[in-house]
């Protein structure tokens, strides 16, 4: 069946032995639409976000991306597809600069990561592209520097990057707002509304700030002890009873 | 039918010989995460130190008990001041400060004793020929076969039923959580270290009636030891148990089945088990 | 934005020149020496191809340096002359092993990649060290006829001290130029990324495994070519070379020196011989004195000699 869905899951499960960490999840999502993925600790997000970006396969289920069964492929070959992750927990090329941060995806995109010889600095293909990305998070002016020297809040901006680079079909951004403070996570929103804005890319977010989750979504799935408990968008996910008693509850509200 | 007994009692003691060896080296990188290049260093020290002992004592025994408790001295000033620094660096370095290590111990037992072969005779009680099913054998092989589960089954119990060996123990899968409980980790780690220590030396005082004392007697110890430990498992105990006698096994009957090739048969193993299973037969875990 | 790679390349420049003038001005014996010191560089500098630039201790380079070493005396035995074919031939053979041992071990990781090249690296020595009839055994394999080079009309042999050091010095620099090449190439930027972040680089669209076979298959061809050149300048071709204590050697040098410079493991080797020659002279235990001066280097300065001179005079450029 043809959809018009960029990303589609079809009843994905991953076990590990007879232990169900998630199971059954099926989601549609529409090209464009900016989507979050919400649940508390241990509902089995990163285990999702794994099991599609490649880290391992899922021992159930389907992936669909631009109705391609990707399910399965090893990581490499999923950004191959046009499906591109960022981590929570900050992982760029730390001794690197931030120009050649950027240029490593570029370098496999334009398969050119097995060419033994030439200047990365004089080809426009690679540069120009470089340039335009860092232009878009802001990290222009700051190229030439080592990431490792650079602040927090930047070296996330450098992880965006890095993901947005080879424009991908869909992004998957883990917490990308986390360990920031108020005005970095502005930024952040503010940044991820303006890329969804003027990109192809489709962003897939998980989050545990609601305020941001709130902000950015159009659609909301809740993932609840490995299960899908909700979807919809954000009045509905704030109206649902089941949502409210097994997470949003907890929370201040929005 | 000779021969056959033969090569498995040959192979037993062997083995069992590189089990003690292996299983020093086995719990240090098990707990601190280091593999010293040096223990075959230590093993040779260990040796070398109860030949000398051996001659102001006079007797064997004595040197069995004194040669590896001298060697552990110097194990512990290793750990106090070198190994100490560089646990948490990358495992490069690790290697090359124990490649050191190596190389200024076995420079220094040539100095010391001389480049020279030294011959030790095992003790009057454990000299001679035994019969074992019909089969001529030296005593002296045969109480190796006995010590090795000996101490072995002392050093399991001690990891597994005693207060300091659950601590150990503790303090190798979570020293973070193990400090944070108010376990004297650096404590520990110099323990362990002064244990491997004393494991690779007692098997160098053991092996001395064996073999003749040199000072590349080390060099040859620490890539069986590595095999042992690899294809066993890093940090497990039956795991260096089960290495040792499989490459024990191996040596003994490898020049009767493979000729000139017997010499090539460990790293084949070792490349097998790396490919096959890398993180040893056994699962880690001391 | 500015984004410019300046390199500078004005002590390579100078170090050359030296290199070049030396042997008018040192005696014969140091000639010599300073000819180990290039071949021995050479294979520290492939080696770092793996440690400073992939992120790769191989604890096995021996195998591939011995490899080039006796294809040279194999060919030479045979009664092959051309300098040209040697020196591929012998790339090509310790390329071919690099691919093959490489794709067996990259799938491990530190420690056990350590491991699995050292037992490969074994594996070759006892097959050096006892297949007779093909590689002499442990007495190696003598070489009597060096090739000679028919270079604009004139006819140059090899078996003058000084013609050896030029030959090596060429060949080297050479060699030094491609590794050189490659390093500051998008593949050997993807290396450095490897280095850094092996597990972001799958998340960026690399193949780990297929970047790294290609980083140890070159590196094993350069380290080749450094054994066909021992061959030549030593005459011989032995199993020693294919032991586990040759193998620590580049590593040595290239600590020493700094794996985060392109040249340091050169100068590390550099360090390393004038070392042994200042204490030889002295006393027989080289050994024990290498490992003392080891111990400081490994402990305080992990950036290697020349890493930390770098750091502290220059600012932080590109290699």
């Amino acid at each position: 069946m043809i959809s018009n869905a960029v990303l589609q899951i079809e009843n994905l499960g991953h076990s590990y032995g007879k232990f169900k960490v998630i199971e059954d999840i099926s989601l549609a999502i529409g090209k464009g639409e900016m989507s979050a993925l919400i649940g508390p600790n241990g509902a089995g997000k990163t285990t999702f976000y794994n099991a599609i970006s490649g880290k391992f396969p899922p021992t159930k289920g389907k992936v669909l991306l631009n109705n391609e069964d990707i399910t399965g492929l090893p990581s490499h070959r999923v950004v191959d597809k046009g499906m591109c992750r960022s981590f929570q927990i900050t992982n760029i090329f730390a001794e690197l600069t931030v120009a050649e941060n950027v240029f490593s995806p570029l370098i496999i995109q334009q398969n050119k990561h097995f060419k033994p010889y030439g200047n990365i600095f004089k080809d426009k293909q690679i540069t120009e592209k470089a340039f335009h990305t860092l232009e878009q998070v802001g990290l222009a002016d700051r190229a030439d520097q080592v990431v490792a020297n650079l602040a927090y809040g930047d070296k996330r901006l450098v992880e965006m990057a890095i993901v947005l680079a080879r424009d991908p079909s869909v992004v998957l951004l883990d917490e990308p707002t986390a360990g920031m403070n108020p005005e970095e996570t502005e930024n952040m929103i503010s940044l991820i509304k303006k890329l969804a804005k003027n990109s192809g890319t489709t962003f897939f977010i998980t989050e545990h700030d609601m305020k941001v989750v709130f902000s950015l979504a159009e659609k909301i799935y809740v993932l609840h002890q490995g299960h899908l408990l909700a979807q919809g968008n954000p009045k509905e996910i704030r109206a649902n009873e089941q949502v409210q008693e097994a997470y949003l509850g907890r929370k201040v509200h929005a | 039918m000779d021969i056959l007994l033969l090569n498995i009692l040959n192979g037993l003691s062997w083995g069992m010989l590189l089990f003690l060896i292996a299983v020093g080296l086995s719990t240090v990188f098990g707990v601190m995460g280091v593999l010293n290049f040096a223990h075959g260093s230590l093993f040779m020290l260990g040796a070398y130190l109860c030949m000398q002992a051996m001659q102001y004592f006079d007797s064997f025994w004595f040197g069995l008990l004194v040669g590896p408790l001298c060697a552990v001295i110097v194990g512990v000033l290793i750990e106090k001041f070198l190994l100490k620094r560089i646990y948490d660096r990358d495992v490069s370095y690790q290697l090359l400060l124990t490649f050191a290590i190596l190389l200024i111990l076995d420079d220094a037992v040539r100095m010391i004793w001389g480049s020279g072969y030294h011959v030790v005779d095992p003790p009057a009680i454990l000299s001679g020929i035994m019969s074992i099913a019909s089969q001529d054998y030296p005593v002296y092989r045969f109480f190796l076969i006995l010590i090795g589960p000996l101490i072995g089954g002392l050093l399991w119990s001690f990891f597994h039923f005693t207060k300091w060996g659950k601590i150990i123990r503790a303090a190798s899968f979570d020293n973070i959580m193990a400090e944070g409980v108010g376990i004297n980790v650096p404590l520990i780690y110099t323990a362990v270290f002064a244990l491997g220590t004393w494991l690779a030396a007692f098997g160098g005082a053991l092996a001395a009636p064996l073999q003749s004392l040199n000072p590349s007697m080390g060099e040859k110890i620490i890539i069986e030891s590595f095999i042992v430990v690899v294809v066993g498992g890093m940090g497990s105990f039956p795991g260096a148990f089960v290495g040792a006698l499989l490459l024990g096994m191996l040596e003994s009957f490898g020049p009767v089945f493979a000729g000139r090739a017997q010499m090539a048969l460990p790293y084949i193993l070792l490349a097998v088990i790396l490919l096959i299973k890398p993180n040893g037969l056994f699962r880690k875990g001391v | 934005m500015n984004l410019t790679q300046r390199h500078n390349l004005l002590g390579p420049a100078l170090l050359t020149l030296a290199l070049l003038l030396a042997p008018l001005v040192i005696p014969i014996y140091w000639t010599m020496i300073l000819s180990e010191i290039l071949i021995m560089g050479l294979m520290a500098v492939s080696f770092n191809l793996l440690l400073g630039y992939t992120g790769l201790l191989s604890f096995g380079q021996g195998a591939f340096f011995g490899l080039g070493s006796y294809s040279a005396a194999l060919m030479l035995q045979a009664g092959y002359q051309n300098l040209f074919i040697i020196l591929l031939v012998g790339m090509l053979v310790a390329l071919i092993a690099a691919l093959v041992v490489g794709f067996f071990s990259v799938r491990l990781d530190e420690i056990f990649f350590a491991m699995i090249t050292l037992g490969f690296g074994m594996l070759f020595f006892s097959i050096a060290h006892n297949w007779l009839e093909v590689t002499g055994g442990s007495d190696g394999l003598p070489v009597f006829n060096l090739p000679s080079l028919s270079l604009f009309g004139l006819q140059l042999t090899f078996y003058a001290p000084v013609n050896m050091y030029y030959l090596v010095f060429v060949i080297v620099l050479i060699g030094m130029i491609l590794l050189w090449l490659i390093v500051h190439s998008p593949f050997g930027l993807v290396l450095k990324a490897l280095r850094e972040n092996k597990h972001r680089v799958s998340f960026i669209g690399g193949n780990v495994k297929t970047l790294r076979i290609v980083a140890f298959a070159i590196s094993g061809a350069f380290t080749g070519l450094a054994g066909v050149l021992f061959c030549l300048f030593n005459n011989m071709a032995t199993p020693e070379f294919m032991h586990w204590s040759f193998s620590a050697k580049p590593v040595i040098m290239s600590v020493i020196g700094g794996t985060s410079v392109f040249l340091g493991p050169l100068f590390g080797a550099g360090i390393f011989f004038v070392l042994e020659q200042l204490i030889i002279q002295y006393t027989e235990n080289w050994m024990l004195f290498l490992g003392i001066f080891l111990v400081p280097i490994v402990l305080f300065f992990p950036q290697g000699v020349f890493g930390t001179l770098r750091n502290k005079f220059f600012k932080r450029g590109e290699k």
